[in-house]
């Protein structure tokens, strides 16, 4: 009996052999086009240099006397990756976009094209992450934010240590060590330090930025009347910064103060950034998010309980509402972005506020308070300041080919270097502050760190830099916890705080959900 | 037997022995006829609908290297998360006020550019403009228009006494993405129910005229029930679009403050990309897939019972 032919069937047929196709694809993570990332090796980063010691100069432009070189050994071609071309994803941040506007010097003298594509970083963690799980390495060179994506893709990421101990490629200038420890700690590692994923590439900070004009102006009425002097300093503590706001608000309200419309106003729209705002006032507060170690520096993938419980906590989530009450009600509209307009629209006396906005407060083109700002670390709480540290380093997708691995680390060598950073930090871009101890060593570099100076006036991100540089002493410094769940703990904490803040809930009910609902997460 | 009779029931058993062959040939011929847009269906419609079913039931986390079989874990999640009820809740009454409000203005409108007798392709235009514009560019005129610092708006308001913070207040953000929505699509049905108009035959309105019918009597007795299909279309169009209205969300408020504006359509994208869980991430969409099944067949009967 001869069988009749269905449609049906065949359609079935044809859906089922389309859906093996692709599954196929999806699953083929080490076809034949695509080199496995090299071996990562456990061993410790060398400051430098190769065995037989024979090395030759990079043939970059714009180094100068006091800087480590970017050396390679002995007759290394520089220009062996010539034609490759790479794909760099990065936050839109100023030192992107000052490498961007800079990115001739590195491909005149390798010959690799690299495209530096910049989004916003919610974006940039959506797109690492698909390319990732496609294996794809559709981007070979990755902004990883230490929270967003280092914590849950460092295994995409090559072990850069297999480069650096290479001796047949160059190494990081002047050693890791030249880097900032702390940074290094928290933007390199994931989990243990024998495996370095990235290499720190900016380093923005939060301190208290204020308005000179106005703390001066005022500061005997103040004094008069409160009795202490109110400006801004190590000793400041948030009870005063809130007192201080008050004040301001009051007086701005009578007309006595003109200058500005509010005292102080923070980063508190339902965003990541209300939970880095907070987190400054829970660190002075002695408190913390989990009971693991070592969490801000090398992560860990279990992070404990949560210890938003602790009476410390559920004190700074009480003085965090306090604070927010007085503050400026576009507030709750703002992220870090829009905080920084605001202060440089000279609506704000006082914000803690991400230093590398520096450049925009002293450009008088985008602001009206050019010449007016000064910066300290933020005040303190029962324990301590604490000054949230938000950079980033860059690495190397796994899934790229062996030689767009290298061609990718030739860039980190150079985009990480001294001098590269010194050009960042000098760019009309205005771009970050370095990263690197060695540049922070140089004169003009210490000159511009002093208001009024030509250096400052060149470098504007320069001026915060006293308050930064203690803001990242380590009894100062605040780093978030690196666990791979933080994007969704991230999420709760800042829409129960935006909550809080609209008095849906007390501060301690919702120091109470975040636990609840952060144990969930991560299993505690 | 009359001859008349007899001759159908031979042409009807003629007409009975040829079938089968006949359907067998014309099903092969349809079968190669459709099976390129079937396999484009199946490759753009048909295989992500099951690829969803599969990952709903999946941990599948894109840090992980392969999804993991989690049974119902995902579907226990989202129908315990209060999170999930509270943004549908947020969804029906942005949905709800939304569309009746855009239907008031758009038909209200419509009717106006109906009646008017000079200049209605240029009203027209005007009017339709911010349907050209895309939806993300819309949400960053907005911001722009409603921030605190330098928004136009936020200093019209400040100069009437309105210190409120449109965007940042639990009060006000979700009326103004519901504003916004109405801004931007109440164009669209405008644009659909005056087609209908004007496709509306005349002389019905010209009988009723003769019956001495006032003008409001045309409005209600002919014009609205002859455009009432082209209405529930509308209709059918919105509620499809405002279930997955993101775009002007994310860029305003960001699902804040105090998840004021978390819409369903937000919560998904915040779970796919933010937290990187497409097994609830899909669980989450077929929901969404469930809720727009049942709004279409609610317009659809609706629009068959008027044609019965």
């Amino acid at each position: 009996m001869k069988r009749k032919f269905s449609p049906l069937s065949a359609v079935s047929i044809v859906m089922v052999c389309v859906m093996l196709a692709l599954s196929a694809c999806s699953s083929s993570s080490n076809s034949p086009g695509q080199a496995s990332a090299p071996s990562a090796s456990a061993a410790t980063t060398p400051a430098g240099g190769t065995a037989s010691g024979a090395t030759s100069e990079a043939p970059f432009e714009g180094w100068v006397e006091g800087l480590p070189k970017i050396e390679a050994p002995a007759g290394f071609n520089w220009r062996q990756f010539e034609g490759t071309k790479l794909n760099f994803i990065s936050e839109n941040t100023p030192p992107s976009s000052a490498l961007a506007a800079n990115i001739r010097i590195f491909e005149d003298a390798t010959g690799i094209e690299v495209n530096i594509e910049q989004s916003n970083l919610d974006l940039v963690a959506e797109k690492v992450g698909l390319d990732f799980n496609a294996k794809n390495a559709n981007y070979q060179i990755i902004y990883a934010d230490p929270y967003q994506i280092l914590t849950k893709h460092s295994r995409n990421l090559v072990d850069l240590n297999t480069f650096n101990n290479d001796p047949s490629l160059p190494h990081i200038p002047g050693g890791t060590e030249d880097f900032i420890e702390s940074q290094l700690q928290a933007d390199g590692y994931m989990g243990d330090t024998e495996h370095l994923y990235t290499l720190p590439y900016d380093s923005p900070t939060m301190v208290l930025a204020y308005r000179k004009d106005v703390f001066d102006k005022y500061k005997d009425q103040f004094m008069k009347e409160k009795g202490y002097d109110w400006t801004p300093s190590a000793n400041l503590t948030w009870e005063q910064y809130y007192e201080i706001a008050s004040w301001i608000n009051e007086k701005v309200k009578a007309g006595v103060i003109t200058e500005v419309k509010y005292g102080s106003g923070h980063e508190a729209k339902q965003h990541d950034a209300l939970q880095c705002d907070f987190s400054n006032v829970l660190g002075a507060y002695g408190a913390d998010y989990f009971e693991g170690e070592n969490l801000g520096s090398v992560g860990a993938a279990k992070p404990g309980k949560s210890l938003l419980t602790s009476p410390e906590a559920i004190e700074a989530a009480k003085m965090y509402k306090k604070l927010l009450e007085v503050a400026a009600p576009g507030s709750t509209t703002w992220d870090w972005t829009g905080v920084a307009e605001a202060f440089a629209a000279g609506e704000l006396a006082m914000a803690p506020i991400f230093h590398e906005n520096n450049a925009m407060f002293e450009d008088e083109t985008k602001s009206k308070v050019a010449g007016k700002v000064a910066w300290s670390v933020l005040p303190k709480g029962p324990k301590r300041s604490a000054n949230l540290f938000g950079g980033t380093g860059i690495g190397i997708s796994k899934y790229a080919s062996e030689k767009e691995q290298k061609a990718a680390w030739l860039f980190l060598v150079w985009a990480t270097s001294p001098q590269a950073q010194y050009m960042i930090l000098k760019s009309k871009e205005a771009g970050s502050t370095p990263t690197r101890h060695s540049v922070y060593n140089l004169p003009d570099v210490q000159k511009g760190m002093e208001p009024g100076t030509e250096e400052s006036k060149a470098m504007p991100n320069l001026l915060p830099m006293k308050a930064v540089l203690e803001a990242w002493k380590l009894e100062n410094v605040y780093m978030r916890p690196k666990v791979p769940q933080w994007p969704q703990v991230d999420t709760i904490i800042y829409t129960e705080l935006s909550k809080m803040l609209f008095n849906k809930q007390s501060p301690e009910d919702t120091m109470k959900t975040i636990a609840k609902k952060s144990d969930e997460i991560t299993g505690a | 037997m009359p001859q008349w009779t007899r001759t159908i029931d031979r042409a009807s058993a003629a007409a009975a022995a040829v079938r089968p062959h006949k359907r067998a040939k014309w099903n092969r011929t349809e079968f190669w006829m459709l099976l390129p847009s079937m396999i484009v269906l199946a490759l753009i419609s048909i295989f992500p609908f099951f690829f969803m079913i599969y990952a709903s039931l999946m941990d599948y986390s894109l840090s992980l290297d392969e999804p993991v079989f989690a049974g119902l874990d995902n579907w226990r999640r989202i129908l315990t998360s209060e999170t999930f009820w509270h943004s549908w809740g947020r969804t029906a009454v942005f949905g709800v006020s939304g569309l009746v409000l855009q239907l008031a203005v758009g038909v209200l409108v419509a009717l106006l550019m109906y009646y008017i007798p000079k200049g209605r392709n240029l009203i027209l235009t005007l009017w339709m403009l911010p349907l050209f514009v895309a939806p993300v560019v819309a949400g960053l005129l907005w911001k722009y228009l409603l921030d605190p610092t330098y928004g136009l708006y936020d200093w019209v308001l400040k100069q009437f006494g309105l210190n409120t913070q449109i965007l940042g207040d639990v009060s006000t953000a979700m009326p103004a993405i519901i504003l916004m929505d109405i801004w931007e699509w109440t164009p669209l049905i405008t644009l659909i129910v005056l087609a209908g108009l004007q496709s509306v035959p005349t002389e019905p309105l010209e009988a009723a005229e003769v019956d001495g019918a006032s003008g409001l009597q045309k409005i209600r007795y002919i014009l609205l029930p002859m455009v009432r299909r082209m209405i529930v279309v509308s209709l059918l169009i919105r509620s499809m679009d405002i279930l997955r209205y993101v775009d002007t969300i994310t860029i305003t408020t960001e699902g804040g403050p105090a998840d004021s504006t978390k819409t369903i359509g937000y919560y998904l994208m915040q779970v796919a990309f933010r937290f990187q869980d497409m097994g609830t991430a899909a669980a989450l969409g077929l929901t969404m897939l469930v809720v727009t099944i049942i709004m279409g067949n609610f317009f659809v009967k609706i629009m068959k019972k008027g044609e019965d």
